[in-house]
């Protein structure tokens, strides 16, 4: 590949070690690209992503103390920041390959192991684009969220290259699946396991099973998937998802927390918990597991007022059998803060964040304080900045104050 | 206080070896860089370089083998095209064996594809050809092909070749571990029942010495 093919492209390099970065930056530009930023860190590189597009990305696993480049991965790839037509190369270690390849679910591009030189880098870089234009409208389609098309062009290329056949059978598996197709996105995916057994198309059994109502059979599924694959740390996110279908809720409970103690920075599995713990009414994990997913959220593309506002519920609803600790109360006004500053443009969020406040007051016997918070909160409601509260909570509130049902019409 | 796996001590120790190694040739880039061309010391850099990076393939060919034989390796197998397999192989290992005046090439049908664990066969590969440039007079090939239901990976070369006691001793006496850790990643490889395994023979073309890994598909 020629250099002017490098020049047209964006890339963004993400390296936490100067020495590492000032080399691979300069090795980028040797090779032609014009357009290079840097990110030092997981958080940093997300809000360039959030911002930009970029054609490559060359991010090193091992990032410092934040987020690592698995975790980064698969939140930009989840949440479709990056297109699929984007390159994904990753820098790894010797020990910290087996995180990356073990993770089935998202996975790069391709990998580099250090230490490489730039004749080493320069050759993987131009081998990944070559494969990633040959799969241009198989990622632009799936991009697209057309399947049909996708699946059409994923079986021209196959065709044409064999080598890419694997991948371009697990975009159909894939794309059937997204079609609701799950009867013969199974069949395909056992077709290849005749044959060998790919990771990836056991992980595609498994999915399909559990969407065709198949717990039992899925669940036997991913705990294989777990046994070969001690890194594939999803498959828990899954057994948890089964667990919840069966009503197994404590279970399910109980499969999160061990994948969290393995990977404690994973917000969406924290809110996952968090969730879940609400409904087994567990307000205990359900306050931590949103406390932590309010602290990861803020670098995140998952950054939503939703998550804030569940921690100040959860510590709302511990407030209902116990007084809170001071502990407590400090954690409920610190995420109170950042709602104000983050979010307090949005009118529903308002109207939400007064609700809590005054049940808290309530719960705390502190009419004075809650009747202030419903008066600022009608006020708010009158000039539009936030929602007016609704006659069901007007009438508790009323209820509450030891007034009369009739004096709030007005 | 309690005993520690003296075996997992080594194999971290390696591993810290081997960063340094690796900070090493990026030291060692940067200050090939700051030196002209034409200048004299490239010479040495390179067989500095070449040295750093043979340690390095080596500390990863023990650290691999530790974890095979821990029983602590996945295995992550995946379909090559050969072609672009071997390829990659010899641009990798190409200046070492032009540091050591050898040929250095590959052979195999086009459009073979074949199944196996990548980062361990690249190792594998690496051991035998680093191997060979030690034996060879002339010449190495990589080949590959594919025979009842086994991918076929030589490395032939123009030197003594095993029958030849000589090649067999230093081969064992380099402890042996460079072809027991082509051993144990050989067996690792599995498929509907049959494992992979090895075979020490002549060169049928360069008539040295060929080692033949056998895997299954």
């Amino acid at each position: 590949m020629d250099s002017s093919d490098f020049a047209s492209k964006k890339a963004l390099l993400i390296e936490d070690m100067a020495e590492a970065r000032i080399m691979q930056k300069k090795m980028l530009s040797d090779f032609g690209f014009r357009h290079i930023e840097i990110a030092m860190k997981a958080e940093t590189a997300m809000e360039l992503l959030k911002t930009q597009s970029f054609d490559v990305i060359l991010s090193d696993y091992n990032l410092g103390n934040g987020k690592d480049g698995q975790q980064l991965l698969e939140e930009v790839r989840h949440s479709n920041l990056i297109p699929n037509t984007a390159t994904y190369l990753m820098v790894t270690a010797e020990t910290s390959i087996e995180m990356v390849m073990g993770a089935i679910e998202f996975q790069p591009d391709g990998y580099i192991t250090k230490p490489f030189s730039q004749a080493v880098l320069q050759r993987r870089l131009s081998k990944l684009l070559e494969m990633k234009n040959r799969l241009y409208k198989v990622n632009r389609a799936l991009d697209q969220k057309d399947y049909d098309k996708a699946m059409e062009e994923a079986k021209q290329v196959m065709e044409q290259h064999p080598s890419l056949e694997g991948k371009c059978q697990r975009v159909i598996g894939d794309c059937l699946i997204e079609k609701e197709q799950y009867e013969q996105a199974l069949a395909l995916f056992s077709n290849i396991l005749k044959d060998r057994k790919m990771p990836w198309a056991l992980f595609g059994e498994a999915k399909a099973c559990f969407y065709m109502g198949m717990l039992d059979k899925s669940e036997n599924k991913f705990r294989q998937l777990m046994l070969d694959n001690r890194f594939f740390v999803s498959a828990y996110d899954w057994l948890a998802k089964i667990k919840t279908a069966q009503k197994k809720y404590h279970e399910a409970q109980s499969i999160l927390i061990e994948a969290l103690q393995r990977s404690p920075k994973n917000l969406l599995r924290q809110i996952h918990l968090g969730e879940l713990s609400f409904t087994i009414g567990d307000y205990l994990t359900a306050e931590s597991a949103f406390r932590r997913a309010v602290f990861l959220a803020r670098h995140s593309c998952y950054n939503t007022s939703d998550v804030y506002l569940r921690h100040i519920e959860s510590i709302v609803k511990l407030a209902e059998s116990t007084p809170l600790q001071s502990r407590q109360k400090e954690q409920f006004n610190i995420t109170l803060k950042k709602i104000h500053r983050y979010f307090f443009e949005e009118s529903d969020t308002r109207a939400k964040t007064y609700s809590y406040q005054l049940e808290l007051a309530l719960l705390e016997k502190d009419l004075i304080t809650a009747k202030g918070f419903l008066k600022l909160w009608q006020q708010e409601a009158e000039s539009g900045e936030a929602t007016a509260p609704t006659d069901q909570q007007l009438t508790h509130y009323h209820a509450a104050f030891g007034e009369k049902n009739e004096e709030n019409g007005h | 206080m309690k005993k520690m796996d003296i075996s997992t001590i080594l194999a971290s120790a390696i591993h810290e070896s081997k960063n340094q190694v690796g900070t090493l040739l990026y030291q060692l880039q940067g200050l090939k860089e700051s030196i002209p061309e034409s200048d004299s010391k490239n010479k040495k850099i390179t067989i500095i370089e070449e040295s750093l990076k043979k340690l390095n393939d080596e500390w990863v060919e023990y650290l691999y083998l530790y974890k095979l034989a821990s029983d602590g390796y996945q295995l992550h197998v995946d379909t090559f095209s050969i072609d672009e397999f071997l390829d990659d192989q010899v641009f990798a290992l190409l200046s070492s064996a032009n540091a050591k005046n050898l040929k250095l090439t590959y052979a195999c049908p086009e459009n073979l594809m074949g199944v196996f664990d990548e980062r361990l066969m690249t190792a594998v590969v690496g051991t035998a050809v680093y191997n060979a440039l030690r034996f060879a007079r002339s010449t190495i090939e990589i080949n590959a092909s594919i025979e009842d239901g086994y991918l076929i990976i030589g490395i032939d070369d123009d030197g003594h070749g095993f029958d030849n006691s000589e090649e067999e001793d230093l081969v064992e006496s380099n402890t042996g571990l460079g072809l027991y850790f082509a051993q144990l990643s050989a067996s690792a490889h599995i498929s509907k029942g049959k494992s992979g395994f090895l075979k020490k023979e002549r060169s049928p073309t360069l008539k040295g010495a060929r080692l033949a890994i056998y895997l299954p598909q």
